[in-house]
Parts: C-alpha cells; sequence; structure tokens
C-alpha cells in the first residue's frame, strides 16, 4: 500500500495502518533521536513519543509536505523541547566532556588500535554536543541521517542557502575543536 | 584561489555542491597549499568518524510497547484537556459565581418582602380606600356581635376583660 494511503488511512484512526508507518520510519526516527542525544533509553523513549504525538497530530496532516519529512520535524522540535529542558544538566556534562577532551588527547586518540577508533568517535560526538543547538540539529541531519539539503530545508523551514551556509559554519566550529585531537586519517568522502 | 575561501568549497565537495571547474580549481590549491590540505584532511576526518559509525537499533517491541501507549493517550485526553484548562476554569468560575450572586442581591427585587394590603390593591388597579371603608363597615358588625356575646360571657362569669 502507498505510504499516501497508510497516512489517510491512518487519520482516520486505522491502527494497522499506523503500525506499518511506525514500521516503516522507526528506526529513520530512533536515529535522529540518538545523534541529538547519544542516548540509548532517552532516544528510544523520544521516538516513542514522537510516534504518539504523529498520532494525535495525524488529523491536522495536510499532505502539504513528505509525511517523512514532517515527522522529522516533530522529532527535531521535540528532541529540541526535551533539551532545552535538560539544559541545566547538559551544562554540567558540557564542563565533564571538556574535561574528558583532555584526557583523551594523552591517552587514546594517538593510538592506531580499535580503541582509539571509538575513542575518537566519543571525541567528535561530545564536541558535536557542545555546539550551539542550531548546529547541533544540522549536523545531526546531514552529516550523520545523511539527509539532502533539500529536505533539510523543509524540515527546518529554512532556505537551502541557509542550509548550506549554517552547515558549513557548523563544520568550522566543529574541525576548529577538534583539530588539536584528530590523527591524520584519510577517508572515502566525494571530493 | 585565496585560502580564506577555500575553507567554504572544501566542505561543500563533500556535499558534491562543486561544479567541474570548482572541483579542478579547489585541487589545484590543495596541492599547493599544505594548510588547506590539512583542513581537508581534518574535515574528511570528523566526516568518516560520523558516517561509519553502527548505529543502535530502538528497544525491542517497539510497536507492542508503543500501542498501549497510543490507547492510554486516546483515553486519557478528556483528562488531559481538563488538567489543562481545567485548572484555570476553578477560579475563573468562582470569581463568575460571585459576581453573579452579588448581582441577584442587589439588583433583582426581593420575593421574601410581601406587599402590604392596599399596595396589592393598587397592583390590582383597584381603589385601596373603597376597600377599606367596606372591611371596617363590615368588621364594624361583626365587631359588635362578638363584643356583644363576650360582654355577655363576661357577665355571666363574674370576669373583667
Amino acid at each position: 500500500m502507498e505510504e499516501k494511503e497508510l497516512v489517510r488511512l491512518s487519520q482516520e484512526g486505522n491502527e494497522e495502518a499506523f503500525a506499518s508507518l511506525v514500521k516503516k520510519y522507526k528506526i529513520k526516527i530512533f536515529n535522529l533521536a540518538w545523534s541529538l542525544t547519544r542516548d540509548h533509553e532517552t532516544a528510544d523513549d523520544m521516538a516513542q513519543e514522537v510516534f504518539i504525538k504523529a498520532y494525535f497530530a495525524l488529523p491536522r496532516f495536510q499532505f502539504k509536505s513528505e509525511f517523512g519529512t514532517w515527522l522529522y520535524r516533530i522529532t527535531v522540535n521535540h528532541v529540541k523541547d526535551y533539551l532545552r529542558k535538560k539544559g541545566r544538566m547538559n551544562k554540567m556534562l558540557i564542563e565533564s566532556k571538556k574535561e574528558s577532551l583532555l584526557f583523551l588527547e594523552d591517552n587514546t586518540v594517538r593510538k592506531e588500535n580499535k580503541y582509539a577508533e571509538e575513542q575518537r568517535r566519543k571525541l567528535v560526538h561530545q564536541a558535536i554536543q557542545t555546539l550551539p543547538e542550531k548546529y547541533h540539529v544540522i549536523l545531526s541531519l546531514r552529516d550523520i541521517q545523511g539527509l539532502p539539503y533539500g529536505e533539510i530545508s523543509k524540515i527546518l523551514k529554512i532556505s537551502p542557502g541557509t542550509v548550506d551556509s549554517r552547515l558549513h559554519r557548523a563544520r568550522k566550529i566543529l574541525r576548529e575543536k577538534l583539530a588539536p585531537f584528530l590523527s591524520q586519517e584519510g577517508g572515502n568522502h566525494e571530493m | 584561489m585565496k585560502c580564506k575561501n577555500v575553507e567554504r568549497k572544501i566542505s561543500r565537495s563533500f556535499d558534491g555542491l562543486l561544479k567541474k571547474e570548482e572541483k579542478q580549481a579547489l585541487e589545484e590549491h590543495l596541492k599547493d597549499c599544505p594548510i588547506c590540505q590539512t583542513k581537508k584532511e581534518e574535515y574528511q576526518n570528523i566526516l568518516n568518524t560520523l558516517k561509519g559509525e553502527d548505529y543502535p537499533e530502538p528497544l525491542p517491541y517497539f510497536w507492542e510497547r508503543l500501542q498501549p501507549k497510543l490507547k492510554e493517550s486516546k483515553s486519557y485526553e478528556p483528562l488531559t484537556l481538563w488538567k489543562q484548562w481545567g485548572i484555570r476554569a476553578i477560579p475563573i468560575s468562582l470569581i463568575a459565581v460571585f459576581l453573579l450572586t452579588v448581582a441577584i442581591i442587589l439588583f433583582l427585587p426581593n420575593n421574601n418582602e410581601e406587599l402590604s394590603q392596599s399596595g396589592a390593591l393598587l397592583l390590582r388597579n383597584l381603589n385601596p380606600l373603597q376597600e377599606t371603608t367596606s372591611l371596617l363597615e363590615g368588621v364594624g358588625v361583626e365587631d359588635k356581635n362578638m363584643m356583644l356575646i363576650f360582654t355577655a360571657m363576661e357577665e355571666k362569669n363574674g370576669t373583667r376583660r
């Protein structure tokens, strides 16, 4: 069955249709929530709450955008609310992360083994968590979720030009934060 | 190409947004500029780290856990509305009831207050003096009879009123 039909049936209260939509999007929504919160259980809770919100907001969905885009928008807003509410706690975490960045520099990042790779990943994500919210969100959508500029523009309700400049700014800040800790490994990104 | 403009082009190149000639110019610049080359490698490192990650999956039985929550939310929907608006409605209702009571006391006629006899007659568009005169006359005859009866009884019993 087509997605539009599933959405239409869900709007009429058909639970099976909604279950199909949940099945299709649960991993994407969970991944986005996870990339923003970096906590498995919190991300799972967020994903569940997003689907509950979506279910009750469905009668107001007017097919002006793709259902997936609409769902992503709910997720971003929901997680933003959560992060704002947890603001004070986040500040404490950021302080502890700053300390751990120094620890990682001396002890693990430069070691060429799996553990070091895992630590580097941790380091990058910790640095992302310290970024202002708008940079954190755009990096999650583009560089972690791999969404195209057009969809990001619709989710965040900003122009593609703003996506471009905000993304560049976010990457630049992140690179500057991480430059002292990064080793010289290359990669496979398109050039 | 100036180093100042290169960083943005490096960033855009990872998204495949550069035109062929821009891409070529960037590659030429990077060959001769170790500083920009280092920046490019740093960007690449960060992006590889982000993209090469294994993501965890949601906890098991996602739908099975979600379904009862949907039902629960459905049944609590009116309660939620009451929670949202009911608390605000309580003081507003109390104030409204108080104002209504005050208005009733101040502005409505008091139903407990009985009309005087003449007032009632005026309300029925009758002349109170005429009615009063006839009443007095009627009462006068009865009173006379009663007085005679009582006087006769008092004399018989030897008591005085």
